[in-house]
């Protein structure tokens, strides 16, 4: 047990409690770069694990330096990323592992992101990815439409989740829990078997299993940063 | 030495208006550079224009070997450089003579910037603090017996102005410089990276602590000296203000203000630094030394190609805002606002007409009134008010009045006076002239 909390009640009078609950109950990731609230974390852990434990949810810790809350019940509400935040969220995390990123101390541009994908998956088959549901993708305008509307959200929801701070129109910064994006390639143990174990602990989701609401056309919903949608 | 204050759009006006520009070829910048070393090695206060054209031969034979070194384009670099200030001719003679030239000031501070690495060391910043708090304190003394603006002029503004400015101008053009290296450190640091993943971890951390240790001595010395700088410079600024001295206690400020911005540069980068090293250690221990093969990159890029094909999707807890339910209201609901509906239409009544409610007819009494030709309406309305019931004579005034007018041809005045005709009614009147009718 910790010194700075003997009792859960100690943990729930902190100040500090409300606000990483909520946030950690809506998604958000907390990595050191939170300071106060990543501090809070490591130090209720031992009493916070039991708690989110009892809402069928596990308070994952990874040693990367990052906490997430994870439902594995039905009591707590949970969503599955988007194709576009799970494709935006891979290339930010292999932008996070590349060399040119700490020369800029884990600075990159929204133009950077779009060309590295770009280059890793052409077009085409991205605004496919990006919105499933459309039939049509003849139009190179409205294809790269696609993708700009759906990766400017995706970047919108990401920052809200704690993968990335959104600086300014240009600039992103890169934050460790990215890393979780490169945990189906991470093990010794091959791929497919690490998938496999992240499916089972209820981390993935293959879309046969859970089909993710996507809209068909239109505009990209306008939601809240601070609120992923639902 | 003197200061004027610069209005900077009369400056950048005047330098838009003469065009001023450079444009210095590497061929150029190795010329000035051959001539400032060459002045370095011999002592050289100027060059004689046979000295510029071995010097142009030698620089041109390194920097385009293939070239054909001649005197006409050694003319016209010499010409193109003197046309942009770079070189002066110093000989004061007409165009025939051989010249003597030397390198002017925006020469030798361009070559200097290229040649010279002014160092920010913890041993460079010392020895100019130092030599600033000397200077300051001969500046303080000189002000205690200063008497007189000469000796002010002299003694402390024009000191305080060249000598501890310049001072701390070199601190602040070598903190400019530790700027670029902390660049080019960063720089260095992804360079490395890129080379040899794993066997960079040391070579970077070093780098990195290099950095670190300089900018954490150097804000030492900046905290430790600063404030025994800015106490000498106040000290000085109040010896300036008790002998109403006002230019030297302006500069004595405008030092100060100086200084206050290196103190603040030092803290800033130390800020700067702390937070870029943090970065690096983390993605040296969390990234590079968990995949020293640097296999998950690769991986990792496979994983995307490959995900429209087999998408997969993180799951991520997803719980909605609290919904807030309005407190109870313990009024009671108030009914909204609004009038009982019912037809608002009156049912038609008979009534018996006005002439019967007046009694006798008021025209009958008017007209028997006009015939004693009374003078004005108020005597009719009189007359004739006397014999209506009174609930009457308010109602009754206005016809009367009605009546006369049509009876007769009755003269207004402008200011019609007004005239009581009965207990309650006064009327305005108008004069009736006899035989009017």
């Amino acid at each position: 047990m910790s010194a700075r909390f003997a009792t859960l009640e100690e943990v729930v009078s902190d100040p500090v409690f409300p606000e990483v609950d909520v946030a950690l109950r809506r998604g958000r990731h907390i990595d050191r770069e939170d300071g106060e609230w990543y501090a809070f974390v490591v130090d209720a852990q031992d009493h916070l694990e039991p708690l989110y434990r009892r809402y069928g949810c596990e308070l994952v810790t990874q040693s990367d330096g990052y906490f997430y809350l994870l439902p594995t019940g039905d009591q707590l509400s949970r969503r599955h990323l988007s194709s576009g935040e799970m494709l935006v969220g891979q290339t930010l995390a292999l932008q996070y592992l590349d060399p040119a990123t700490v020369s800029s101390g884990g600075l990159v541009t929204r133009e950077q992101v779009l060309t590295r994908l770009g280059g890793l998956v052409p077009d085409r088959d991205l605004a496919k990815a990006l919105e499933p549901r459309r039939k049509r993708f003849d139009d190179e305008r409205i294809v790269h439409e696609i993708i700009r509307k759906r990766v400017a959200e995706a970047f919108r929801h990401l920052a809200s989740l704690g993968f990335i701070d959104v600086l300014d129109e240009t600039h992103l910064r890169l934050r460790s829990p990215l890393l979780r994006f490169a945990d189906p390639v991470r093990g010794l143990t091959g791929a497919e078997a690490a998938m496999e174990r992240l499916i089972q602990r209820g981390e993935v989701v293959e879309p046969e299993e859970d089909a993710e609401p996507e809209e068909e056309d239109g505009e990209p919903e306008e939601n809240d940063a601070e609120e992923p949608s639902e | 030495m003197t200061e004027s204050p610069r209005d900077p759009h009369r400056l950048l006006s005047g330098l838009h208006r003469d065009r001023v520009s450079l444009e210095l070829t590497t061929l150029d910048l190795c010329l000035l550079a051959a001539l400032h070393l060459r002045a370095e090695q011999d002592g050289l206060p100027s060059f004689d224009e046979e000295l510029v054209f071995d010097v142009f031969d030698q620089v041109s034979s390194l920097v385009e070997p293939g070239g054909e070194p001649s005197k006409k384009r050694a003319t016209h670099t010499i010409q193109r450089l003197r046309s942009q200030r770079m070189l002066a001719r110093v000989d004061a003679t007409g165009i025939v003579t051989a010249g003597e030239y030397s390198l002017t000031s925006l020469g030798t501070v361009i070559v200097k910037s290229f040649l010279e690495e002014e160092e920010l060391t913890r041993e460079s910043l010392s020895l100019l603090t130092g030599a600033v708090i000397a200077s300051l304190a001969r500046i303080r003394t000189a002000a205690e017996r200063a008497g007189g603006e000469a000796a002010w002029r002299s003694e402390v503004v024009a000191p305080l102005r060249v000598t501890v400015s310049d001072l701390v101008g070199g601190i602040e053009r070598r903190q400019r410089g530790l700027d670029g290296q902390q660049e080019e450190v960063q720089r260095r640091v992804g360079e490395l990276l890129q080379a040899d993943w794993f066997g960079a971890v040391e070579s970077c951390q070093s780098l990195l602590e290099a950095m670190a240790t300089t900018l954490q001595e150097l804000n030492e010395v900046l905290l430790r000296d600063g404030s025994h700088i800015q106490a000498l410079l106040q000290e000085i600024q109040q010896k300036a203000a008790a002998a109403e001295a006002a230019e030297a206690e302006e500069t004595a400020q405008r030092v100060g203000e100086q200084v206050d911005r290196i103190a603040a540069w030092g803290a800033s980068r130390q800020e700067a630094w702390s937070g870029y090293y943090q970065y690096v250690h983390r993605f040296l221990r969390d990234v590079v030394r968990l995949d020293p093969d640097r296999a998950l990159s690769q991986r990792l890029l496979e994983q995307i190609r490959g995900f429209p094909s087999r998408p997969f999707a993180f799951a991520v807890a997803a719980e909605s805002r609290i919904r807030l339910l309005r407190t109870v209201s313990a009024k009671g609901e108030r009914p909204p606002v609004g009038r009982p509906s019912y037809d608002r239409e009156r049912e038609l009544a008979i009534v018996a007409s006005d002439d019967t409610n007046t009694g006798p007819n008021l025209e009958e009494l008017v007209e028997e009134a006009l015939r004693e030709e009374p003078s004005g309406l108020a005597l009719v309305t009189e007359r004739v008010l006397t014999r209506v019931d009174e609930s009457e004579h308010y109602r009754s005034a206005g016809r009367i009045a009605a009546l006369v007018a049509k009876l007769t041809t009755p003269r207004s005045e402008r200011e019609r006076p007004w005239v009581a005709v009965s207990g309650e009614v006064e009327i305005e009147d108008w004069k009736l002239e006899s035989g009017s009718r």
